[in-house]
């Protein structure tokens, strides 16, 4: 395998790394779990994202769905949908993959301290959330009340199930678990997620709101959560571009004066809104 | 008194250059069109052609090259970058073409750099040609150069009598005409041409108050996405990295891609965020106008040389353009013609 100097002094080569360990989620969502090889390795933040490469087939941009803080290996939610993706599904553990990161900005920790957090999610939308999950859970005393409100198609799209025994276990949080079609297995509510906040009815005082999901989605529920009073400030998320680089160079995730991969991907809907192109 | 060197002596200089390895690109001929491309002879070169249709990017940043490849073979995988360790000299570039290379310079160059341009880059001597003539569609001195502008070049040449007054503008400049047999004498040099100008003054905010009227449907109406403007413009510099497969060995490639093409910005899943022609179309001009001065602290990202208005297809005219956002930027502030 090449040295990591390689991908140190030229930021469009990727460190070389292994699949360790791959865990089915859902039928067409997969968690990997990479860990980059000898002399390789970076530090990242919740709510950054890395480029993995099935050489060969392709490079493109997932969040990194761990938290870096817990010490192991860095992981990656990924649904089956493009042809890098597709790739990366089709491989056994063992298999060479290459990662570069970290990319953009991270979620707003700070500003989140000592408030309530509404986090929304739906579908792979949960990936980027789950780092964000992990820390409010993990220093319950720095923030206020928690509430995860999330949703997918069926009972069987929803990510990360396993692990909703343990959130919903901790003491100042609330997991409200939603899909938008019934099916065999699933006694709990059916709504579209929008319609869970309007029944919710979470407090915007103190709160800020963290969501992140397919965009027709997010349409909805910020119309909801103004509805309840919260403020475009208030609202942050995390977008999804094309993108070749990260490096604020090949333009294709150029969105108005914006680079998502640079300037991103987290905004606050009070940033979204002046963006000069609308999305 | 100034240097000259004569015809025969530019020739003996860049075949001297040749001959110890160095890389000659120059304007050519290749079946019948002009390009920069890499010279077996100092006589191969277009001395006298004027724009080359492809700019002098495609050396720097070419249309497509290598960033390595990795081969896989009993278990373990080797990769190996593209690299250039060569020296090279773009010879000929006319003023617009060296503010092109100092346009792609801001972007590739700033840290984090591209590894593979500022390599090339960092070889490569810039010998320029100052201007004898204007077309139609030149309109560099609004862009902030000139056809006599010797800035971002090693050297530079002005076409005199029987050869040509040198003028070095930097280090590299001198040490790579040091194999050249120059003379001292009076040379007059000539009147630079001058080319039209255009209404350049304020266009960021011009822009910006423009950007959502609907004269970007009007003028994107006829564009058939053919991507000739970006590929033939000097600083346009968007591109895409793809992967190719024989056998044991993978490829990944960097190449020339267009924000006008369908699918720039697509996402797998399938959202484009600028489905649009109008969109597209605006796209491409407010990162020249509006992004990229904002961005750069003020060079608009455009040289004048006219290439785009000569190779598109559907007459769509980056002159024309920016005079009409400036008319309507006078005209209709207030009017309320708004899309989007």
């Amino acid at each position: 395998m090449w040295a990591a100097e390689k991908s140190r002094t030229n930021p469009l080569i990727p460190y070389a790394a292994t699949i360790s360990a791959v865990r089915e989620l859902t039928l067409d969502v997969n968690l990997f779990q990479v860990e980059l090889h000898d002399g390789g390795g970076f530090a990242y933040q919740p709510g950054q994202f890395a480029f993995l490469s099935a050489f060969g087939v392709g490079e493109a941009p997932f969040s990194i769905t761990s938290l870096h803080a817990e010490g192991g290996p860095m992981e990656f939610a990924i649904r089956r949908v493009g042809t890098v993706s597709a790739a990366l599904h089709d491989m056994e553990p063992g298999s060479l993959v290459g990662v570069r990161g970290p990319f953009g900005n991270c979620f707003p920790l700070d500003d989140f301290r000592g408030k309530n957090l509404v986090i929304i999610g739906g579908g792979i939308g949960l990936a980027p959330l789950r780092p964000i999950i992990k820390t409010t859970l993990g220093h319950r005393s720095d923030f206020g009340d928690l509430l995860i409100i999330y949703g997918a198609r069926t009972a069987q799209d929803l990510v990360f199930a396993t692990e909703f025994e343990d959130w919903a276990a901790v003491p100042g949080a609330r997991l409200e678990l939603t899909v938008d079609r019934e099916g065999p297995g699933w006694e709990g509510r059916v709504a579209l997620v929008p319609a869970v906040i309007k029944e919710l009815q979470p407090s915007a005082e103190n709160t800020t709101a963290i969501i992140c999901g397919p965009p027709i989605m997010i349409r909805f529920a910020l119309a909801e959560l103004k509805a309840l009073g919260f403020e475009n400030h208030q609202i942050v998320t995390t977008l999804e571009s094309k993108m070749k680089c990260g490096l604020g160079k090949c333009a294709r995730c150029n969105i108005g004066e914006k680079y998502v991969c640079q300037d991103g991907p987290v905004f606050t809907f009070d940033q979204i809104s002046g963006f000069l192109e609308q999305l | 008194m100034s240097r000259f060197l004569s015809l025969d002596g530019l020739l003996a200089w860049l075949d001297g250059l040749l001959k110890e390895g160095t890389v000659v690109v120059a304007p050519t001929l290749v079946e019948g069109v002009s390009l920069y491309q890499p010279v077996p002879a100092a006589a191969e070169i277009d001395l006298d052609g004027g724009a080359t249709v492809l700019s002098p990017k495609e050396w720097l940043f070419p249309q497509s090259h290598t960033l390595f490849t990795v081969e896989r073979r009993d278990g373990a995988a080797e990769l190996k970058e593209g690299t250039f360790d060569g020296r090279a000299v773009l010879f000929g570039l006319h003023p617009c073409d060296a503010l092109g290379v100092h346009l792609m310079d801001v972007p590739f160059l700033a840290e984090p750099a591209d590894a593979s341009y500022r390599e090339r880059r960092e070889r490569t001597a810039l010998v320029g040609l100052s201007c004898t003539r204007c077309r139609p569609e030149c309109f560099c001195t609004s862009m902030g150069t000139a056809p006599d502008d010797p800035a971002h070049l090693d050297v530079m040449l002005t076409p005199v009598e029987g050869g040509y007054a040198v003028a070095a503008a930097s280090e590299k400049g001198e040490a790579l005409l040091a194999s050249a047999v120059l003379e001292e004498k009076a040379v007059p040099l000539p009147e630079p041409p001058v080319p039209d100008r255009l209404p350049t003054e304020d266009l960021p905010r011009v822009f910006r108050a423009l950007f959502g009227h609907a004269y970007w449907g009007r003028v994107a109406d006829r564009c058939i996405h053919c991507n000739i403007c970006s590929y033939v413009c000097p600083t346009c510099y968007c591109f895409d990295v793809r992967d190719y497969s024989r056998g044991n060995t993978a490829e990944r490639v960097q190449s020339w891609e267009s924000c006008q093409a369908p699918g720039f910005a697509r996402i797998a899943g399938g959202y484009e965020p600028r489905p649009s022609k109008a969109a597209k179309m605006r796209q491409r001009f407010a990162h020249k106008f509006l992004y990229f001065p904002e961005a750069f602290d003020g060079p608009l990202s455009c040289t004048g040389c006219g290439r785009c208005v000569r190779s598109c297809p559907v007459n769509i005219d980056i002159r024309e353009i920016i005079g009409d956002l400036q008319r309507i930027g006078v005209s209709s502030v207030g009017s309320g013609e708004k899309q989007d």
